[in-house]
């Protein structure tokens, strides 16, 4: 205590010993306090720096998503599998993961003894995330490597795509690539169309992909190959190739194109063929040709639409047309005055230059346009080609457009404008895709009057009875196919040579109700034998033939042998 | 009260541990049949499209042309003619009345162990 005194002192003031603790206290939780909150502050900072990292997935710069996506499987019209996909299982390693990489690299080739080891363990070990071991393996190798339970190594599905028919229907398909993305063919027209994109965003798998419905038919496109490789063979060909539409919708039911690829192994498609490079294409739809004297139906069935030209007109043909310095002549003259179906029939040159002369050149143009032939395919195939038909015709193109020379069209196109011609005059663009009846009807577009179309299948008959289709038609017995040939002279170096030909047979059955119209080309046959002839009916239209004989029962078409058929389609007056 | 209160407090939280501990491991124990189950389903999925993949290239036209034409002597087959299509009209109307002599002649032909149907139609 204080000792009191007389002078009056400031008062002291003195901390008691428990206040003092008080403080002490209140001071040391502050501090804790502070502390703890630091600690959090860091544990939530490390929290949100955990959140945003971004792992890595991507495996060698693709996406996860990207290597397991897969693509839909395309079936044809009956329901065969022309594209599937297989998944298989691929083994890759986690490096960081594995805790002994000598007994992981000892153990592992007890299952893959063909690994090197020393290559292995150089994979294994360091402290990658990710590391391809092997690619495409089969789910037995995967069970066995799973059994061996090595930490750090495990498995992803990738899709690989399988063509069960091999070669069959190559340019249809197309083919994919490493990637899995489509490279040609219908492949190529499905990514456009939207799989891509699904792809990217990683939805792209098995179970939410609908297959694909072509209107192709396996069996009927095994038949065309087969006959077409057959036929390269007997005439020593370069090329063949062949299509064929359903002329009621415009579906295409088969489509070769020889010589093809294999489209499981991709690389074939540049492999040049014959030492040739480049020939591999697609000739249907990515080639033009001129197609010769199968242009005449075209100049035949314009003129006769337009009223211009009756089927009972005669045509001097006795002499060859003059232009300038040209004269055109027949090359199987008959050097009198034909009717209209004799022109057809014995195929006369000046004949169709004097029916298009009667109808107008520039009408005949104009019905080029109306028939589609200046305008691409509308076909789904990427590979597609425009046609080379001259704006406006002179007197010389014009005469030589009228029966197939000076003009380019792609063989397609033909098939197509036949088809119209025969399915009464109604045009269906041709499609890969399977057309409803509402469709069918929404999209047809008639070239031609019904009339005309009858007119137009009287001549093809009377030509397969009669004309150059004879050699076809005794293929194809009892299945009323009508067709003209088209034999031209190939251009070498700037001149029509007269050794190169390339042949065309157009046609169309059953001629009484048709059904399917076909266009075979062969490119630079020769003759089969000292018998037979080297233009476009001893090869093209034989092949037609025996084509027709083969896919004519598969497509329920069945042979009629009634002559009083052939007497109806092809009524005595224009024989 | 308060006693009361921590005792119970503290039995729930030791029921509680026990049950927290007990449900991790059934969860991973789930996780790992998840994992398996995913496992073997991928797996037969994969053998599935392999085995479709097959089933389709043993359907296809070009896989079974060679074999028929590989067996065609053994099996007698041939491609078909146009001249073997028959139609509707090829086959006789059904006879008003029984041919009863025609049974009879079948039967007895039967009976003697010559079945007119091992012969082809018309006899050749």
């Amino acid at each position: 205590m204080a000792v009191m005194t007389g002078s009056e002192a400031p008062p002291i003031s003195l901390t008691g010993a428990r206040k003092y603790r008080g403080d002490l206290t209140r001071t040391r939780i502050r501090w804790v306090i502070v502390g703890l909150v630091l600690i959090f502050a860091v544990v939530g900072g490390r929290l949100v720096q955990l959140g945003m990292v971004v792992t890595d997935t991507s495996i060698e710069g693709q996406s996860r998503e990207a290597i397991t996506a897969s693509r839909p499987a395309i079936l044809d019209r009956n329901g065969l599998e022309m594209a599937v996909d297989i998944r298989v299982p691929s083994l890759f390693a986690e490096p960081r993961r594995i805790i002994d990489v000598d007994d992981a690299v000892e153990k592992l080739r007890t299952v893959l003894p063909d690994l090197d080891p020393k290559w292995l363990r150089n994979k294994l070990s360091g402290d990658k995330g990710f590391v391809w071991i092997k690619r495409e393996l089969t789910p037995e190798i995967e069970d066995r490597i799973y059994q061996l339970g090595i930490p750090g190594l495990d498995f992803l599905t990738e899709s690989k795509r399988f063509y069960p028919g091999g070669p069959e229907a190559s340019h249809v398909l197309g083919s994919v690539n490493v990637d899995n993305q489509g490279i040609g063919g219908i492949e190529e027209h499905i990514d456009k169309d939207g799989l891509a994109l699904l792809q990217s965003v990683g939805i792209a798998n098995g179970q939410n992909l609908k297959p694909v419905h072509l209107t192709i038919d396996m069996r009927v496109q095994h038949v065309m190959r087969e006959k077409l490789l057959d036929a390269l063979t007997r005439y020593k060909a370069k090329a063949a190739a062949a299509v064929m539409i359903d002329v009621k919708t415009g579906e295409v039911i088969g489509l070769v194109s020889l010589p093809d690829f294999d489209p499981n192994n991709p690389s074939s498609m540049i492999a040049p063929y014959d030492g040739e490079p480049r020939m591999r294409f697609n000739r249907i739809t990515a080639g033009k040709y001129e197609l010769g004297s199968t242009f005449k139906t075209i100049t035949i069935a314009g003129a006769l639409d337009s009223g211009a030209v009756k089927m009972t007109d005669r045509f001097d043909a006795r002499f060859g047309v003059r232009f300038g310095r040209f004269t055109i002549t027949d090359f199987h003259g008959q050097n009198r005055i034909l009717s209209v179906p004799e022109v057809y029939k014995y195929s006369s040159n000046v004949g169709a230059i004097h029916i298009m002369q009667q109808w107008g050149k520039d009408n005949f143009r104009a019905f080029m346009t109306k028939v589609g032939f200046d305008d691409p395919l509308p076909i789904e195939l990427p590979e597609k080609t425009t046609s080379y038909i001259p704006k406006k015709f002179a007197d010389v193109t014009a005469a030589t457009a009228s029966f197939g020379h000076g003009i380019s069209i792609t063989p397609l196109h033909m098939a197509a404008a036949m088809a119209a011609f025969v399915n009464n005059g109604v045009y269906e663009p041709p499609t890969l895709y399977a057309r409803s009846p509402e469709e069918v009807v929404a999209l047809g577009k008639r070239f031609i009057s019904p009339q005309t179309s009858l007119e137009i299948r009287e001549l093809m008959r009377l030509n397969a009875l009669e004309g150059s289709g004879t050699v076809m038609d005794r293929q194809a017995q009892g299945y009323r196919v009508g067709g003209k040939t088209g034999t031209a002279e190939k251009v070498v170096n700037g001149r029509y040579s007269a050794s190169k030909d390339f042949n065309v047979f157009a046609s169309a059955f059953p001629m009484d109700d048709p059904k399917y119209a076909m266009v075979v080309i062969i490119d630079e046959p020769h003759r089969e034998g000292p018998t037979t002839g080297d233009t476009a009916g001893w090869n093209a239209g034989k092949t037609t033939g025996m084509i027709v004989a083969g896919v004519a029962p598969m497509l329920g078409i069945a042979p009629n042998f009634d002559k009083a058929l052939d007497d109806e389609m092809v009524p005595a007056a224009i024989r | 009260m308060i006693r009361k209160l921590n005792i119970f407090l503290m039995l729930t939280s030791a029921v509680a541990f026990v049950a927290v501990y007990g449900l991790k491991y059934s969860v991973e124990e789930i996780a790992k049949s998840k994992t398996m189950l995913e496992r073997q389903i991928e797996h037969q999925k994969g053998q599935l499209s392999l085995l479709e993949a097959d089933w389709s290239y043993l359907n296809q036209p070009g896989y079974i042309q060679p074999i028929v034409e590989r067996h065609a002597d053994a099996l007698n087959l041939a491609p078909i003619t146009q001249a073997q299509f028959g139609s509707l009209e090829d086959l006789p109307m059904r006879p008003v009345a029984p041919d009863t002599a025609a049974m009879t002649q079948l039967f007895k032909s039967l009976e003697s162990g010559v079945d007119p149907a091992d012969k082809p139609i018309g006899g050749k």
